[in-house]
């Protein structure tokens, strides 16, 4: 991609990065506080993106979408693209908890199709790697405790249906509790997967150069955090809950112990 | 010291036995004074309460409790225990005491775990204070067994299910949503049942009430009781999606609130739960409701289930609790016993280092003045012998304290070495 052209996407990711703010307060408060400002940035983030798009074709002298980071690039664009104009037509505010945060993450990844320099240093590389895994570990915890909390909502859930109280109706937590702590785990580990993920893929952008993205553990692990996405977006949208929210969480946690497996190697990168 | 107590209870007699031994508020002071004025009578409680009517007292070991109450009831109720017969219950010592304690936590009570008899018991033990009628002994006895209903309270689930039905309707919706705060409640038919379950559910914290009836005045009437909003009876299904819970009670002859609505409704709630309570019988929310994720739905039948199984859980927690008290009641009583053969250990000691003191205070005057090696060994010297002496005495005290015989043994060993009374 053009030097200038990368500038001006990683402008457009910065304002879209409101738009993950967003449905991150959205899970936690249940209302959306931040719609606005994130709508704004999220158009002002688009013109970057077209600006970005244009810079490329006319530096390249061609339609920027012959590789990869390019058609990434010109997808999440039509995407803002698309959904701005629907907004505008129907006020569909409830699917951009999906979409700000899906664009903002298809443009980061669109920005790491240029190889840049080596590490300035193996401790900056190493501390990199130990942030990623770090905040992936925290995020599997939250993860976690989501998940038992839910089946644990399930469980509950159960004998409120059943009307015949037994023990678990006199032992477990109320509904709304466990509701309540499943947003906030829910949320923590979003933001923790979120924030790995970016380290996690800038930091194999770096050390793999181009070919970072053709790593079929990056691959999995996007597609982990699409699925986080997803059960985040129905959880605000539609209000899953019990046993839809249940079954999905703990499908989650299964492609988490994927993605854990495919990256079980990862230790041995720090001694190299 | 002789602690009875006597009474008569729901367990042992019917209403009408119970109502004629019932001293009123305003008669116990005199009550008090006058069976506190008996001879050898030390000290006195009366619990008078709708289910219990028990005299305490403490009298003189020379005295005999049973016939200064009888006497006193005889006196004053024109009934005597030994004429009341059947009904009456007498409990001594060590009985009186777990009785007491058992009282206090509620395990005597018609349902079991209900807190207000430990609040009448207070109020006896605060009316027989102000009337003098309390001093010392019965006031460690009965604040061991205010704090023995506590921890009962505290560590057993005894007082924690709810036992009625419009009580057990608050604890659900507890169940359901945590806090009731910022929830709203919609009455759909203003009726009595209604109304005292949404009383429950305000003071529990629910914010918000909405009243729909067919009677638009008495939607109104309702809604000013509880700072609510009536609503239009025709279009109360519009506003469901606001209510978290929704109590039904109307007369209607058919379902008002169907499954086909609710799918509706909940759709629009965005999946929030919604407890629905149907108290009408011909029952007005259709029964496959429930089916539905994330509402539920509890007929009269449902609620009166949830209430037994309260009752049996807090049966089971009854069983934890008994064996609280026995253990309380073993604490208790090993505490007396100390209490009660503790001064005479004490005055025993108290004369031994008199004696010893005097004479080796008549030696120095004699002999003296010692060296302070002379001195030590003056001291330990003396010390081992008087140690020697109480030793037998003391520990024949202590291990006759609390037996029938420990009077004895006390009175014979207070003679033996003249200690004062």
């Amino acid at each position: 991609m053009a030097e200038m052209s990368v500038i001006w996407l990683r402008v457009a990711a910065v304002l879209y990065s409101l738009g993950l703010l967003h449905a991150i307060l959205t899970l936690v408060r249940r209302r959306e506080h931040l719609f606005d400002v994130a709508l704004g940035a999220f158009g002002l983030g688009s013109v970057f993106h077209f600006v970005s798009i244009i810079e490329e074709g006319i530096v390249n002298h061609r339609w920027p979408i012959t590789n990869f980071y390019e058609t990434l690039s010109m997808c999440a664009f039509l995407i803002a693209v698309l959904y701005l104009l629907v907004h505008w037509r129907y006020k569909v505010e409830s699917l951009s908890v999906f979409l700000f945060p899906l664009v903002f993450v298809m443009a980061l990844v669109a920005t790491l199709g240029n190889p840049v320099s080596a590490w300035s240093s193996p401790v900056v590389r190493d501390t990199w790697l130990t942030v990623h895994i770090v905040l992936v570990l925290l995020g599997y915890a939250a993860l976690l405790f989501t998940a038992v909390a839910s089946v644990v909502y399930l469980f509950q859930e159960r004998e409120l249906k059943a009307k015949k109280p037994r023990k678990f109706y006199y032992r477990l937590p109320p509904l709304g509790t466990l509701d309540d702590l499943i947003s906030k785990s829910m949320a923590v580990g979003f933001v923790l997967i979120t924030l790995a993920v970016i380290a996690g893929s800038t930091w194999a952008f770096v050390e793999l150069k181009t070919a970072w993205i053709q790593q079929p553990k990056i691959v999995i692990s996007f597609f982990t955090w699409g699925v986080y996405l997803a059960l985040v977006c129905l959880r605000i949208t539609a209000g899953w809950r019990g046993r839809k929210a249940a079954i999905m969480t703990v499908t989650l946690v299964g492609f988490s112990a994927i993605t854990w497996a495919a990256h079980a190697r990862l230790g041995s990168l720090l001694l190299k | 010291m002789k602690l009875l107590i006597t009474g008569v209870s729901h367990k042992t007699a019917p209403v009408e036995v119970r109502e004629c031994l019932a001293f009123r508020e305003e008669t116990l002071p005199a009550a008090l004074a006058d069976l506190k004025s008996r001879d050898g009578v030390s000290e006195a409680v009366i619990l008078s309460t709708c289910n219990r009517v028990e005299i305490t007292v403490t009298t003189e070991d020379s005295s005999d409790p049973r016939a200064i109450v009888d006497s006193f009831l005889a006196d004053h109720k024109a009934v005597s225990p030994g004429a009341g017969g059947p009904h009456f219950y007498r409990h001594e010592g060590r009985d009186a005491i777990h009785h007491l304690f058992r009282v206090a936590a509620s395990l005597d009570s018609m349902v079991v775990g209900e807190p207000q008899i430990l609040g009448q018991l207070k109020a006896a033990y605060a009316a027989a204070r102000n009337a003098g009628a309390v001093r010392g002994w019965l006031d460690g006895v009965f604040t061991r067994a205010f704090s023995v209903a506590k921890r009962v309270r505290s560590e057993t689930g005894i007082g924690q299910m709810a036992v009625s039905v419009s009580y057990a309707a608050v604890e659900l919706a507890r169940k359901i949503f945590g806090p009731l705060s910022n929830r709203t409640v919609m009455i759909v038919g203003a009726g009595k049942m209604s109304e005292l379950a949404a009383r429950h559910l305000r003071r529990s914290g629910a914010s918000h009430v909405f009243v729909t009836n067919r009677t638009p005045e008495r939607a109104v009437e309702m809604a000013e009781l509880f700072q609510g909003t009536p609503v239009d009876y025709t279009r109360f299904t519009a506003m469901l999606p606001e209510a978290d819970i929704v109590i039904a009670s109307s007369a209607a002859p058919h379902y008002i609130l169907r499954k086909d609505e609710m799918l509706r409704v909940i759709a629009a709630r965005r999946n929030r739960p919604m407890f629905l309570i149907d108290i009408a019988v011909p029952r007005n929310i259709e029964p496959s409701v429930n089916e539905i994720d994330n509402v539920f739905l509890y007929d009269i039948d449902d609620l009166q289930e949830v209430v037994n199984a309260n009752l049996r859980e807090r049966m089971k927690e009854a069983e934890h609790a008994e064996a609280l008290v026995a253990e309380e009641v073993g604490r208790m009583m090993a505490r007396l016993k100390a209490a009660e053969v503790a001064p005479t250990i004490v005055g025993l000691q108290e004369q031994l280092e008199q004696i010893r003191a005097a004479e080796v205070e008549k030696a120095r005057r004699k002999y003296g003045p010692f060296t302070p090696e002379q001195e030590e060994a003056v001291e330990a010297l003396t010390r081992g012998i008087i140690n020697k002496i109480a030793h037998g005495p003391i520990s024949e005290l202590r291990s006759h304290a609390g037996h029938p015989e420990g009077a004895h043994v006390i009175a014979a060993i207070r003679k033996a070495f003249h200690l004062q009374d």
